[in-house]
């Protein structure tokens, strides 16, 4: 099969190399072409965002307001921090003028002159192999007002990567923008969204750094070869980051609808000792659990993972075999929920860290049975009540690994514990204790 | 218009309206923390769910827009259970210190979990411990275990004040607010934050701990700070007043008022300089006298003095109602010379609402002043000669601040200075009579703002000639139900009266009585006297004012 993002090229990073293996040729030709064309090109792709939401980018980029009146704005999104998700990373480190070109043909289609590449700030390395690859593009031209020359147009833009400082939250689109706004990284209220009102109020776009790096392979080889591959409604290659219980656990590049269990044991090795698998993650620590015994199948696209009951997300499978114990798993992922959660929003501020603690409370032997009821309870009521999808993130595997995996939760728990607990009643009005129930020492009574 | 049903009811609205405000201008309340008139969406607190139909997940009615035929329910079992979830989670942390906490009474939080809540924690765990008893400026006390995180206060900052000195720090449950280092929240405006602030996580550190909310009595009035005249409320407890609050008054000050008006325009109403009853002089020295005297004293001593040696100084700090009564005396005494001080401070204004005149009716003072044939308003001029000794007897109405030493040397020339005074200062050193006025907090009477608005004042606390319960004050708790034998329900009253009252027993031992019984009288005596005051009385003032200066007559109303 033919890859589309990491082709396996000796020395790609290289711009020459690059250039001889066909770079910058769809930049040309989509220079010359107008915007509307190269979007209506990458509508009939049907390419889809692989930063998490799967959102059809031509349909995106179709937002952004014909007429210019203000500058427009792309942000590529490579803070890439989702626990499971490492394949932005392969993409800075081997194939970066190919991202450089997608990012050329994306901006001229959004009259972006301006791009911010924004980076977590732990990929130190990546980000200097980054500015090395972009130094290079502004040297040959590739970049910056020479590019007119270069591929003889009247379009420009420029490129700056904008460093991370650390938060997961700032990978969140309006987070983002505010943090390179120098704000603080909390995601904002929608309506209005980017395309009308982003960066510093002006028309944005923003992409995952994988989508982006899709574009010029469409516009060099056609939409209609794009479209063929993999699964019909979400098509192209992923790349699958796999991690966990894997004997060759890697970034893996593949068509969309591939089996699953084609990927775990054909492609990653299986699992180390042949043991079974008790549970997987599919696309990144946010994304519900699938069982082990349910693997049979499942075909890794968006539509077939929503059919199996979770999401394709950023691609990162994790997979979890018999002996893990699935408790302090969630003890993890919650407690990342927890410690990214921006605090802005009442339910994720507070649950984010209430569910931690109901959990740290199970791991300590101090949990029931209700425990496990309310930890579903409290993830249903942040689930779709918050103001940016973090909310969700933190819920779902809260809610889908107990309900999925009761059974095991259930040996985690006791029938009854004894927690001394004050203050338990904070208003009267409609507390589930009868009055009778509630014993006032004697010397209080009136 | 467009239509939008809320609850079953068909509302119309405006183009560009969120579901909120179409709700709140129809009286139909969406319980919300962190939205705010005057300030930006935020969408933080997610109270204000609401079902929409087509929507498929609950939004928030704050940054929802209100389009033409949309259905909003506010109270349906899946909105009420949101709700019940949100308020658990602001109470999980929250440190349930009501007890203690100056919001108690009137906090969004207490009121929402009696309402919108289920009565019972099913957190087990320690609660998230942060800061307590943070001083975020000279005025602005912060605790952050009670704080909800709503962003009032830095959008206030941002946007009202302009002047960004606070923000959030840390993440997650571990939020707080707080200042840049080596910062402090020192704005003028910075206590209308402790307003806005939905719970006790800001308070007022000149009001903390002072009393319960529901102890006092609020009664609505103005700030006399300066010449906006900020619509506030005046809270008294023991018949002293403990704070002013802003009033919402959408032509004047919104919601706001300034730190200066809020801690620096009242104390005086209680302090140990405090006139309390008439004072002579005898010997050089104020000594205690009475009505009867005092009044017989200056009526004696005015009729001596010919018409062009008697100078009648006004006042921006009085009422007009005490200002009108002041020209109608000098009227009838034919007096030469009539002004008024008003006290202005070049450079001390602002574009938010402190105004270089720090007196709230000078505009009053201005329009009711006495003006006749003969008659100087030239306040340089009176001063001059009474330095000449051509004027002899001087009477001078409320001033709370002091003359320039050039005035008050020349007033050590005259042979006789009538003074109205709330307080004791330099200028009353020079009086021969001064009378105990009562304070803008002790009488009715109406300010001429700025912008040329006529607004109301009313009594908050009572004086010897003013009953609380009587003359109809604002009453707390205590005022109702507590005895002759508590102490709180009595208090220190001060044997003070209204100019205008005084004025008015002045004209009658001289013989012209104006008849006068209330303040409103007063008024009313003004509107056929003066074109901008037609058809006004207490009612038509309302309780936010009414423009008079800009007013439109037509022409069989004009007089
Ligand atoms: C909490 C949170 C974290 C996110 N982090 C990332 C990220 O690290 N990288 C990314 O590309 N998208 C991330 N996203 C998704 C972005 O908001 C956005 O949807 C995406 O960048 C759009 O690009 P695409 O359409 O090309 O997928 C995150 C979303 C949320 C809610
Ligand atoms: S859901 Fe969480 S991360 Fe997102 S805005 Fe709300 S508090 Fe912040
Ligand atoms: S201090 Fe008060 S106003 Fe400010 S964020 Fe906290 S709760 Fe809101
Ligand atoms: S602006 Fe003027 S009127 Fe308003 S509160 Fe301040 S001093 Fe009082």
């Amino acid at each position: 099969m033919e890859k589309i993002i990491l082709p396996d090229i000796p020395d790609l990073n290289k711009l020459d190399v690059y250039i001889a293996n066909g770079g910058f040729q769809a930049a040309k030709k989509a220079l010359q072409m107008e915007p509307s064309e190269v979007i209506d090109i990458v509508k009939k792709s049907s390419l889809r965002g692989r930063g998490g939401a799967g959102f059809f980018t031509g349909l995106k980029w179709s937002f952004m307001p014909k007429v210019k009146t203000k500058p427009h704005y792309l942000c590529v999104n490579g803070d890439e921090s989702e626990p499971g998700s490492f394949k932005d990373r392969q993409i800075f480190e081997k194939n970066p003028h190919q991202l450089i070109e997608g990012i050329i043909i994306a901006a001229h289609a959004i009259q972006a002159q301006t791009v911010y590449i924004y980076i977590r700030g732990e990929y130190y390395r990546w980000i200097q192999m980054l500015q090395a690859a972009l130094d290079e593009n502004y040297e040959r031209g590739h970049l910056g007002e020479k590019m007119k020359q270069t591929f003889n147009t009247d379009f420009y833009c420029d490129v700056y990567i904008h460093r991370g400082a650390g938060a997961y939250i700032c990978g969140e689109e309006s987070a983002l923008m505010n943090s390179i706004e120098g704000k603080r990284g909390y995601p904002r209220v929608k309506p209005p969204f980017p395309a009308q009102n982003g960066l510093w109020g002006n028309p944005t776009t923003i992409n995952n750094v994988e989508t982006i790096t899709n574009v010029p392979k469409i516009i060099a080889n056609g939409w209609e070869w794009f479209a063929s591959i993999g699964a019909p409604k979400h098509p192209g290659t992923l790349l699958f980051g796999v991690s966990g219980h894997v004997n060759k656990p890697g970034v893996y590049e593949l068509p969309t609808g591939t089996l699953l269990t084609d990927i775990i044991y054909n492609y990653a090795g299986g699992v180390p000792g042949n043991k079974k698998i008790k549970c997987v993650i599919p696309g990144g620590s946010s994304m519900p659990p699938l069982r082990g015994d349910q693997l049979e199948g499942i075909k890794m696209d968006a539509d077939s993972l929503r059919e199996a009951g979770s999401a394709i997300g950023t691609g990162g499978i994790m997979v979890m075999d018999e002996d893990t114990n699935l408790l302090d798993v969630l003890v993890r992922i919650s407690h990342f929920y927890h410690h990214e959660s921006c605090g802005q929003c009442t339910p994720c501020r507070e649950g984010t860290g209430w569910m931690e603690k109901i959990l740290r409370r199970i791991q300590s032997g101090q949990g029931t049975s209700k425990d496990l009821d309310l930890l579903v309870d409290v993830a249903s009521n942040i689930e779709g009540r918050t103001v940016c999808a973090l909310g969700d993130a933190a819920a779902w595997p809260v809610k889908f690994m107990i309900t999925r995996f009761r059974d095991e939760f259930e040996k985690y728990v006791k029938k009854e514990v004894v927690i001394p607990v004050k203050n338990k009643i904070h208003s009267m009005k409609y507390t589930t204790y009868s009055v009778e129930n509630i014993k006032l020492p004697e010397s209080t009574k009136p | 218009m467009p239509k939008i049903t809320i609850d079953g009811k068909e509302l119309e609205f405006k183009e560009g309206q969120t579901v909120i405000e179409v709700a709140s201008e129809n009286g139909i309340y969406i319980p919300h923390f962190c939205w705010h008139p005057e300030l930006s969406i935020s969408g933080n607190c997610r109270m204000c769910l609401t079902e929409i139909e087509k929507i498929p997940k609950l939004a928030i009615a704050c940054s929802t827009y209100a389009t033409d035929g949309m259905v909003v329910k506010t109270q349906s079992e899946s909105v009420v259970k949101a709700r019940e979830a949100v308020m658990e989670f602001i109470l999980i942390n929250h440190p349930l210190d009501c007890p203690i906490c100056d919001e108690a009474g009137e906090c969004k939080l207490q009121d929402y979990a009696f309402r919108y809540s289920r009565g019972e924690s099913r957190m087990l765990e320690e609660k998230q411990h942060k800061p307590k008893r943070v001083p975020l400026g000279p005025r602005v006390m912060y605790d952050a275990e009670r704080c909800i995180m709503c962003s009032r206060c830095i959008r206030f900052a941002d946007e009202v004040a302009k002047n960004p000195q606070l923000t959030f720090i840390q993440r997650g449950d571990r939020t707080f607010v707080s200042v840049f280092p080596d910062e402090e929240f020192d704005d003028p405006y910075s206590m209308n934050t402790v307003d806005i602030c939905p719970v006790g996580a800001l308070t007022s550190r000149d009001f903390r701990f002072k009393s319960r909310v529901w102890e006092m009595s609020n009664t609505p009035s103005v700030c006399i700070g300066c010449s906006r005249g900020c619509n506030v409320n005046v809270w008294v407890r023991d018949n002293v007043i403990q704070r002013l609050t802003p009033r919402e008054n959408p032509d004047v000050n919104k919601y706001w008022m300034c730190d200066f008006g809020r801690t620096k325009t009242f104390k005086f109403v209680n302090a140990e300089t405090r006139v309390d009853g008439p004072f002579i002089k005898e010997n050089n020295e104020l000594v205690k006298s009475n009505w009867e005297e005092a009044l017989n004293l200056t009526a004696k001593r005015l009729k001596k003095f010919k018409p062009d040696e008697t100078a009648f100084v006004a006042s921006a700090f009085a009422t007009v109602e005490d200002n009108h009564s002041f020209a109608l005396l000098a009227k009838l005494l034919n007096a030469k010379y009539y002004s008024y001080f008003s006290y202005v401070i070049p450079g001390s204004g602002d574009d938010i609402l402190i105004t270089e005149d720090k007196a709230p009716n000078a505009l009053g003072a201005e329009l009711v002043k006495f003006k006749a044939n003969g008659v100087s308003n030239d306040l340089d001029e009176i001063f001059e000669k009474i330095k000449l000794g051509e004027i002899k007897a001087v009477y001078i109405l409320e001033q709370a601040h002091d003359f320039d030493s050039y005035m008050l040397d020349a007033l050590a020339k005259a042979e006789f200075v009538a003074v109205h005074a709330t307080n004791f200062n330099r200028l009353t050193e020079f009086a021969d009579v001064v009378f105990p006025a009562s304070s803008f907090a002790e009488k009715h009477g109406s300010f001429l703002n700025v912008d040329g608005i006529l607004q109301r004042i009313k009594p908050a606390v009572a004086t010897v000639e003013l009953d609380r319960a009587l003359d109809g004050l604002a009453q707390s708790r205590w005022d109702k139900f507590g005895t002759k034998f508590d102490r709180w329900a009595q208090g220190k009253k001060y044997d003070a009266e209204p100019s205008w009252k005084i004025i008015s027993a002045l004209a009658a031992k001289l013989g012209k009585p104006f008849n006068f019984s209330t303040s409103e009288e007063v008024l009313i005596d003004l509107t056929s006297k003066n074109s901008a005051f037609r058809n006004l009385d207490y009612n038509e003032i309302g309780g936010t004012g009414i423009k008079i200066i800009e007013r439109k007559f037509s022409e069989e109303e004009k007089i």
